[in-house]
């Protein structure tokens, strides 16, 4: 159904310091997208501007269609209540029950009658796989995974189109991380989601994602399957996706699709 | 397709139930649940969602709900009218869904319960700070035998953020203070042609209790209630473990230079808020009742004994600890959540107050008994 977010010849500076000069990105709808790149690439200045968070110094961002640099205060709110949020370090109100967390967004922006209203809260959590005990307890009771599930559940409270999540799995152990990036997949696949991830993780990158999107020079440097970025030939990208245990993400990726693995060999011995 | 709220309704005589509208998080307070039972009745329906211009999770899980009620009457739905995504997502949310535990009544307390709670929480309250009063001790008496383990840098900044940033707020009120004083107290003697005993009212009732008063309730609002924000703060954030965990320990660190600076800080308050009082005092006695400045200075050491003056001073490093313990302590108790630090710093400001007031009566008795 189309294109779900555009941004066109974003520029955001600090100062004198330019972080994006002219930086362009597009996803489609249903995608899932890894947005990646070495640190002080301005991943999370990226995607506090797409939420609406930052405004650019120049540029065009459009989302469902809509220009909303261009919209007043109200209309991004609207727009706002489309976007599902993950912030890196889960940002739970810590005076909240989960399920209190969870019903905020419903309360302020939903219209559900009252009798369901708990009800959907914890279907919510149910679906970010949280145990039903949970709704009730404090963020400052839930272990590193259920901080982030919980917030996942929060950012899914009114259905949204689009699912922003910054750095999903870091600081979780690999197979709560895993169980994490099949959450994501799972939840795309039911509800039509779009996500933009920002990660370092190879097995989101690798197999958690359709697609990446490679900051580098300011801009997007390169966007398409981590297989296509790996054969790419600028130095950033050499360096951020054939280092030794990359490769051997790319090996296996390759052995299961064509059951050989010569183009990664010749890879290496670059 | 439209787009208004969602709506549902039972056409009885084709057995149709036909769902319109959208069915989204958005639009769903319309739908009234308890309108099915008494139309469901056993019988074989059919459903119609043909109207429907939106269905997310929110939706499908009350439409879920709605089959339920009618299945659980007896009633059936047949749901081949539903398309693909439709069916699908009734499904994630049949799997997923929670059935709401019915939760225990609150049980409701008696007044002499709650009058018990409430007292044994205060007296709990209070035997925490002795304690703490006990562990800052361990580490203060250390420290004050080996002075060059104290974290001088710490004192001197809490020093001149306890003390030369509050000289302003405390000198303009002790200042307005003895105005008060000399108006109020002025009026009075006046009638009596005594206006010359404005000089021993003011300076007795400002060096023995007002300055000293005021300065600590001000102290204990400003720098008590900075103390419990920024340890509470630092609690939530980990740092206090952080600090534990590098091999520090919080109290070296963290409370120790705060009560010394305290300590140090009071006394020069309090001496400061005299003179600004007597100030105040003189200017109203010399603008209003004749009294000039020059005989009020001059009266001043008729009237005022040095034990005058060291009655009031003799209070600061005691209601100095106590402010800084306070505050320190309900920071270090703050966990969890952000309106946790918010309860521990007006908890301190109210305790710190209370206990100043509290041990400025029991002073009074004390140096009464002692004729002072």
């Amino acid at each position: 159904m189309g294109v779900i977010l555009e941004a066109k010849g974003i520029v955001n500076r600090f100062g004198t310091n330019v972080v994006h000069d002219g930086l362009d990105l597009s996803l489609e709808k249903g995608s899932i997208t890894a947005l990646v790149g070495g640190s002080g690439t301005g991943k999370t200045v990226l995607v506090r501007t797409l939420i609406m968070l930052r405004a650019p110094q120049a540029g065009e961002l459009k989302l469902f269609g809509e220009n909303v640099l261009a919209m007043s205060f109200n209309q991004r709110q609207r727009m706002r209540e489309r976007i599902g949020v993950l912030f890196q370090g889960g940002a739970l109100f810590t005076s909240l029950t989960v399920l209190e967390n969870v019903l905020l967004p419903i309360r302020e922006h939903g219209n559900v009658p009252a009798e369901a209203l708990e009800e959907v809260g914890r279907l919510k959590i149910a679906l970010a796989g949280l145990p039903a005990d949970a709704a009730v307890k404090y963020p400052s009771e839930l272990s590193g995974g259920m901080v982030k599930r919980a917030a996942l559940a929060r950012a899914l409270a009114l259905d949204p189109d689009l699912l922003v999540v910054d750095e999903p799995t870091s600081g979780l152990d690999p197979i709560s991380a895993a169980a994490f990036d099949e959450l994501i997949i799972e939840l795309r696949d039911l509800l039509g989601l779009t996500v933009l991830q920002v990660t370092h993780d190879l097995d989101s990158i690798w197999r958690g994602s359709d697609q990446v999107a490679f900051l580098g020079r300011k801009r997007v440097l390169a966007m398409g399957t981590a297989a296509e970025l790996t054969e790419r030939d600028e130095p950033e990208l050499v360096a951020y996706f054939r280092g030794k245990r990359s490769l051997a993400y790319a090996n296996q990726f390759w052995r299961d699709r064509e059951g050989t693995n010569h183009t990664a060999a010749q890879l290496a011995a670059e | 397709m439209s787009s208004h709220p969602a709506r549902f309704e039972m056409d009885t005589s084709a057995r149709c139930l036909r769902l319109s509208g959208k069915w989204t998080v958005h639009a769903l307070g319309r739908v009234r649940l308890a309108s099915v039972t008494p139309l469901a009745n056993g019988a074989a329906w059919q459903l119609d969602a043909g109207e429907v211009s939106e269905l997310d999770t929110a939706g499908a899980m009350l439409l879920c709900d709605l089959l339920d009620r009618i299945e659980s009457d007896g009633g059936t739905v047949s749901q081949q009218a539903l398309g693909a995504t439709q069916r699908a997502l009734l499904d994630l949310v049949r799997q997923r869904r929670v059935v709401n535990e019915v939760l225990p009544p609150p049980v409701s307390e008696s007044v002499v319960a709650q009058i018990g709670r409430v007292t044994v929480s205060a007296l709990r309250e209070g035997g925490g700070h002795l304690h703490f009063l006990g562990e800052l001790t361990t580490r203060l008496l250390p420290a004050l035998l080996r002075p060059w383990t104290i974290r001088w840098r710490e004192v001197v900044n809490e020093m001149y953020r306890a003390g030369v940033q509050a000289l302003f707020i405390v000198g303009l009120l002790s200042f307005l203070i003895g105005m008060v004083l000399a108006y109020q107290g002025g009026a009075t003697l006046e009638q009596y042609g005594a206006n010359i005993l404005i000089v021993n009212m003011v300076a007795i009732v400002t060096l023995r209790e007002m300055a000293p008063l005021i300065t600590s309730i001000l102290v204990a609002g400003r720098t008590g209630s900075s103390y419990a924000a920024q340890i509470g703060t630092m609690k939530i954030t980990e740092e206090v473990d952080a600090l534990k965990a590098i091999g520090i320990h919080p109290m070296d660190m963290l409370v120790v230079p705060k009560v010394i600076a305290l300590v140090i800080v009071m006394p020069l308050l309090f001496v400061y808020a005299d003179i600004m009082g007597l100030l105040g005092g003189a200017v109203v006695a010399d603008l209003t009742f004749d009294v000039s400045l020059r005989t009020f200075f001059e009266r001043l050491p008729e009237v005022v004994t040095l034990s005058t003056f060291l009655v009031g001073v003799v209070k600061a490093p005691v209601f100095a600890v106590v402010i800084a313990l306070i505050g320190c302590h309900q920071g270090m108790k703050v966990s969890g959540s952000a309106a946790a630090v918010g309860q521990a710093t007006t908890l301190s400001v109210v305790q710190a107050i209370f206990t100043v007031i509290v041990l400025d009566a029991l002073f009074s008795v004390l140096f009464h008994l002692m004729g002072i």
